[in-house]
């Protein structure tokens, strides 16, 4: 039965062409958006590699010319430092680079190694940068001011980096050269998910910030004790301004930044539901709006199958099982495009994304025309044999 | 072979009521050929329809090979016309999409069979209409002498005992009509099948058995 179905539909195969383009457009939209929601998925299971929950975001704008005298003004941060460590709800302050964790700015540079080049996330933060975000060590250990002087400035890489260049192999002590400059490996970390949960980290590099850095670094993380009450944020804040004397001081906490970052990666994945999401109501109705017209195009046809040996079951089943071997064709064309993404490494997605989402969107166009078939298919089996073999 | 007892059957619609067959009583004997005459609108399609289990009586009983046909399931009804009967129709029924061969194959698509044996069996009955040479043809592509060869084709393609025929010939020119008559008359004297055919040309009924007259849904003769 099902090769006489596929020889029926390969016969009629112009009068379906349209709806097999149909299939095939809205397997490819499906395609999109289940390689986006795996890729998604995929990034959300991944840990996050530091604590946000207890740390918060501080950017200050120094008055224009403070920084003039740059002896007096280092005074001044170390001032700062000492000050809000000794607040009482404080465990840690780290002076970093504006690609704070869920921050929008990102800064990449270039990283050579045996003349292979990696595009790598920049990062500037100091000696108390794992402290405060707890992040994990996976190898060697985090800069400290032991390596102040050492020949090359030291390094720590994330995890991404070293399997892009040291796979298998132990990347402490290794030479990279960020820009033309060579660095010495001191530890790898793991990989921070500072972009949201749902964004794929890059590989990325951590040059340590000496004791000038302060100038020019803007921003501050601060991990606190979660114990603390309401009333420390603004204690923090006049702590700052009175060291500072500026209130351009910025408080943020990154659970909260976490959530808007994550809102932004999200926009993208709903435009594309939205899209998707109208084009398959659109193709279900179009399969519906077809199968309808040809059960009744057909009634004489169906007549004819029931004066044959069909029963009522027989053919709704055929009407259904004919709509999955036209779907199969339309698929059929639509894998071959969609395997085409990972073949040719597209978008530099892992394989595994794709794949899934081809046998993702397989499962859901064959169930949406199982559902689009039912109804018609139905009424298929409800035409009286001898009222259709009767009219002409 | 078929016994119909006070065969009645009354179309309800909306506004009206058509009583199509009143008090029909008919036995066709196995290996008869009986024709069915009357005027259009009589009832002989509908008395066909019946006795081939396609339609059902408002009220009286059939019994067809030893069967009652009352009580049957949707599925056992159809399990029963794909083993007992052929159909023929006026206006062919083949399905245009499909090539000749697949058309008379369908009737073995309902039942438990090989697509080697299928092929055979098709090739066997194209054989005994004479179209053997047409198998890869679609139905647009023939005359309508060919089109009712291939239904015919098709009919006995499951060895039935029973063909149902509701005027084979009234669509075609009376050469053509002749050929497909000769066949039907060989099939009921070498194979034995009954048949009944309905007919409006009163030389086709004489090469027949018996010939019943219906007249306004009564049997008049
Ligand atoms: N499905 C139906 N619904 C209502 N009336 C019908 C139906 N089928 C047939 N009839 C009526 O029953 C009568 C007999 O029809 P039919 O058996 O087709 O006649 P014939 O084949 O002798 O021309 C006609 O009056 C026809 O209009
Ligand atoms: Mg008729």
């Amino acid at each position: 039965m099902l090769m006489h179905l596929f020889t029926l539909i390969w016969n009629k195969k112009k009068q379906h062409s349209l709806v097999i383009l149909e299939m095939i457009i809205s397997f490819m939209v499906l395609f999109a958006v289940f390689t986006l929601i795996v890729y998604y998925f995929t990034n959300y299971r991944k840990p996050m590699g530091f604590r946000y929950d207890n740390v918060l975001s501080v950017s200050i704008s120094l008055p224009p010319g403070s920084t003039a005298n740059k002896d007096s003004a280092a005074q001044v941060m170390q001032t700062l430092k000492r000050t809000v460590l000794a607040l009482p709800e404080v465990k840690g302050m780290s002076y970093v680079s504006s690609n704070s964790p869920f921050s929008m700015n990102t800064s990449n540079n270039v990283i050579n190694h045996n003349n292979q080049e990696v595009m790598a996330m920049y990062y500037t933060v100091d000696d108390a940068y794992p402290q405060v975000l707890g992040v994990k060590m996976l190898e060697g250990r985090w800069f400290n001011a032991t390596d102040a002087h050492a020949k090359e400035p030291p390094v720590v890489i994330n995890e991404t980096l070293k399997e892009n260049f040291f796979p298998g192999e132990n990347a402490v002590g290794k030479i990279l050269k960020m820009g033309d400059e060579p660095h010495r490996i001191t530890g790898v970390v793991q990989t921070l998910k500072d972009k949201g949960d749902y964004v794929a980290s890059k590989a990325g590099t951590y040059k340590r910030a000496g004791d000038d850095a302060p100038l020019w670094l803007s921003r501050i993380l601060i991990s606190y004790d979660l114990n603390t009450d309401a009333g420390f944020e603004g204690r923090l804040f006049k702590t700052f301004s009175s060291v500072l004397k500026t209130s351009s001081i910025e408080i943020e906490y990154l659970t909260k930044k976490r959530v808007s970052t994550n809102s932004v990666s999200l926009i993208p994945m709903i435009l594309l539901l939205v899209v998707g999401g109208f084009l398959i109501i659109n193709v279900a109705l179009g399969i519906f709006g077809v199968l309808w017209y040809s059960v009744n195009k057909r009634r004489a046809e169906i007549g004819l199958r029931r004066a044959v040996g069909a029963s009522g079951s027989g053919i709704s089943g055929q009407i259904v099982s004919e709509t999955l071997v036209l779907s199969t064709f339309a698929l059929l064309i639509g894998v071959f495009f969609a395997i085409q993404f990972p073949l040719l490494n597209l978008f530099n997605m892992p394989s595994g994304v794709y794949i899934t989402a081809i046998v993702l969107s397989v499962l859901f166009i064959y169930i949406l025309v199982v559902i689009c078939a039912f109804y018609p298919g139905r009424q298929a089996a409800q035409i009286y044999p001898a009222v259709a073999l009767h009219e002409d | 072979m078929i016994h119909l007892q006070n065969i009645e059957k009354v179309y309800r619609t909306d506004t009206v009521e058509t009583q199509a067959l009143n008090a029909i009583n008919l036995e066709v004997a196995k290996g008869e050929f009986l024709s069915i005459m009357g005027p259009s609108g009589c009832g002989k399609s509908t008395l066909l329809n019946i006795m081939g289990l396609l339609d059902e009586p408002t009220s009286g009983s059939i019994r067809i090979a030893d069967s009652t046909a009352d009580r049957l399931s949707d599925k056992q009804l159809a399990h029963f016309r794909n083993r007992t009967i052929g159909f023929i129709f006026q206006s062919y029924h083949l399905i245009n999409d499909l090539r000749v061969l697949d058309n008379v194959e369908l009737p073995l698509l309902y039942r438990k069979s090989t697509a080697k044996e299928r092929k055979e069996l098709a090739l066997e009955a194209l054989e005994k209409v004479g179209l053997s040479n047409r198998t890869k043809h679609f139905p647009t592509q023939l005359s309508g002498g060919q089109k009712q060869r291939v239904a015919i084709a098709r009919a006995i393609v499951g060895k039935p005992n029973i063909i149902l025929a509701d005027e084979p010939t009234g669509n075609l020119d009376s050469a053509m009509g002749n050929d497909v008559m000769d066949i039907l008359v060989r099939l009921n004297k070498d194979e034995g099948t009954t048949i009944v055919m309905v007919t409006h040309d009163e030389n086709m009924a004489r090469k027949t058995h018996r010939l019943v007259r219906l007249f306004d849904g009564s049997q008049v003769q």
